[in-house]
């Protein structure tokens, strides 16, 4: 498919215009502190909308819509325990992290524990993001070469180069500026979206009728109170398990750290964490949302049969090409069928003979929808076992390419582009500052100038955005994208939260003790992870548990003959 | 917790609410009322 050029031009300038607006916002940072924790100038709207922007990458917009396509709302109780997060990294992690006056959350473990805890904590850190920063570049570029027919290197060379070009220039600062523009952009984008969707459905389709129909298609299901812990989203995982992620991610990872941290004052850092808190939920509710509307709008639309067309393309050119054309044949009979069942559903009364019948005629025709595009999945794997027939990660790109108009799309595709940016800048940003202060300056370089960090901070900059670049080059699509970044961090987050809040809270706790209890909670949950049905989210509480258990009963076992660094330091 | 306490005591006042007590309290009730206004309405049409 071939872009417009005036698509080409909205997208492009607007790129090109946020990145310059960063590196000229930012020319005069010179000193290694203004690198790295910005000059501590920022506002509690601009932490807010940084915090937000870090956490929403290109996979939020590409993905979720999809997801609420396939699966319904139920998604959103994923965010449901964010404000509790914030509250409690309000009150516990944020006064600590600015009384020491810290470049890195890892740097308070030395003090609290002791040089190894700090590193390995760093280094779960550096691995869990350093291949999240991969995905978050490949994630947006892959189904961009496959819909417009882009080269996949050179789209991600085009987002790795762009984003390392200014965070380069201009560290946390130019990070946090970019960011605040790219909501804009974000946000902007997503309203008209909306917008245009409502307007391009049926005129005899209102709002609230969009509702209805999705509602009875069981898409607005919003909250599932079953506590079940197989099952992936529900309330039970967004308030439990959802914490102990948010917890983790906000309050110990470095790409969100060194968002706050960079704040004017402790205050202004409370506002930015209580404001995401607040408008996160709401804002991923509105993006399912526009992934409802994009459903309701197929509904009177015609949607393929599958929404990736390199898979419908490599089915063409097989021996499966006349079983895959009969399918699309019967999908589109189905599909006039239940838009008919859909308008006599609508016109009816509730309750009424015709209510109950098309209702139950609508059901039904869903039901052969979802086994008809069932089948042509089954048939695409039949084609070629490596092909992925996960296509929920390309509805939203297909529905903007094909019925947005000429600019929107420039735009849309600007919004997809500005979230993968944003994202990945803090990502090397915060790698790039672990590396620097946890790593070279604290266990090879101590004692050089200000300029060699300062050269140091840009080198590891670049050289992370290069470890991303090769992540993104080799990786393969995963079932989902969104969820493969959030199982990513699962896997490492329970741990890394385990270690912080034994350092909150067991106060007889030493480093040896939580180091120890560290690697075995490290190793349980790869194996939990592995070997057992139990959903990712639940690993986050699991792990932080499990440190926090282990770490009080190695203690025991092992006396209390260390000493305490942080009374040391205290006392001499 | 003591080093905690101590820091708590020590802060700004938050620019609205009076206490940042308040404002955990009166942000945790808020996220409870749009759970609640959310559930209930997508509930109506579900």
């Amino acid at each position: 498919m071939e872009l417009n050029t005036l698509d080409w031009i909205v997208m492009l300038s607007t790129l090109f215009g946020i990145v310059g607006y960063g590196v000229w916002k930012t020319r005069s940072v010179n000193n290694v502190k203004s690198f790295l924790l910005g000059d501590k100038d920022l506002k509690w709207w601009t932490i807010g909308l940084s915090i937000m922007a870090t956490q929403a990458s290109a996979i939020t917009f590409l993905s979720t819509p999809g997801k609420a396509f396939q699966d319904g709302m139920g998604f959103a109780q994923f965010y449901f325990g964010m404000p509790i997060a914030m509250v409690i990294i309000c009150v516990f992690f944020l006064p600590i992290y600015y009384k020491l006056n810290v470049y890195t959350a890892y740097e308070y473990l030395e003090r609290r524990f002791d040089l190894k805890t700090r590193m390995f904590t760093a280094l779960l850190f550096l691995i869990s993001r350093g291949l999240a920063a991969g995905i978050t570049i490949f994630a947006p570029a892959i189904i961009m070469s496959s819909i417009l027919g882009w080269p996949l290197e050179q789209t991600n060379l085009f987002i790795g180069i762009l984003v390392i070009i200014y965070t380069v220039a201009g560290g946390t600062k130019a990070v946090s500026v970019t960011q605040k523009q790219q909501m804009i952009v974000i946000l902007t984008g997503m309203f008209i979206a909306a917008g245009m969707i409502i307007y391009k459905l049926p005129a005899d389709i209102q709002f609230t009728d969009a509702l209805q129909i999705s509602g009875k298609l069981d898409k607005l299901e919003i909250i599932n109170f079953k506590f079940d812990l197989t099952e992936k989203y529900t309330i039970w995982t967004g308030l439990l398990a959802g914490v102990f992620l948010f917890l983790s991610y906000f309050g110990t990872d470095q790409s969100q750290v060194q968002r706050y941290l960079s704040g004017k004052s402790l205050n202004e850092s409370r506002l930015g964490l209580i404001f995401n808190g607040i408008i996160k939920g709401p804002m991923q509710v509105f993006i399912l949302f526009v992934g409802i509307l994009v459903f309701v709008f197929f509904q009177f639309n015609k949607a393929p049969i599958h929404f990736n067309p390199g898979n419908v393309e490599a089915v063409y050119a097989s021996p499966n090409a006349v079983a895959f054309q009969s399918l699309e044949a019967a999908y589109d009979v189905v599909f006039e069928e239940k838009q008919a069942a859909i308008r006599v559903f609508n016109a009816s009364e509730e309750n009424s003979i015709d209510y109950t019948s098309s209702l139950a005629m609508v059901k039904t025709l869903d039901q052969q929808e979802k086994d008809l595009r069932n089948e042509a999945k089954a048939l695409i794997s039949q084609t070629d076992e490596n092909l992925d027939t996960e296509d929920g990660d390309y509805i939203f790109i297909n529905f903007i390419l094909n019925y947005m108009p000429i600019g929107l799309i420039g735009l849309l595709l600007a919004v997809i582009f500005s979230a993968a940016m944003s994202s990945t800048a803090s990502e090397l940003n915060a790698l790039a500052t672990t590396t620097m202060v946890d790593f070279y300056q604290r266990a090879f370089k101590s004692d050089e100038s200000d300029k060699h960090y300062l050269v140091m901070s840009r080198v590891f900059t670049v050289a992370w955005g290069c470890v991303a670049l090769f992540f993104a080059m080799i990786a393969s699509l995963f079932d989902n994208l969104i969820e493969a970044v959030n199982i990513i961090g699962s896997l490492f987050y329970g741990t890394i939260l385990g270690i912080f809040l034994t350092a909150f809270f067991l106060k007889q706790v030493k480093g040896n003790a939580v180091f120890v209890a560290a690697i075995i909670t490290e190793t349980v949950i790869v194996c939990i992870y592995a070997f057992t049905p139990i959903a990712f989210l639940w690993l986050n509480l699991i792990g932080g548990i499990l440190v926090l258990i282990l770490a009080l009963l190695i203690q025991q076992l092992m006396g209390n003959n260390e000493s305490d660094p942080m009374l040391d330091s205290s006392t001499t | 917790m003591e080093d905690q306490s101590k820091l708590n005591d020590q802060e700004e006042a938050p620019p609205f609410l009076g206490t940042w007590k308040r404002v955990y309290t009166y942000t945790l009730i808020l996220h409870f009322i749009i759970l609640c206004s959310l559930y209930f309405f997508f509930n109506q049409y579900a």
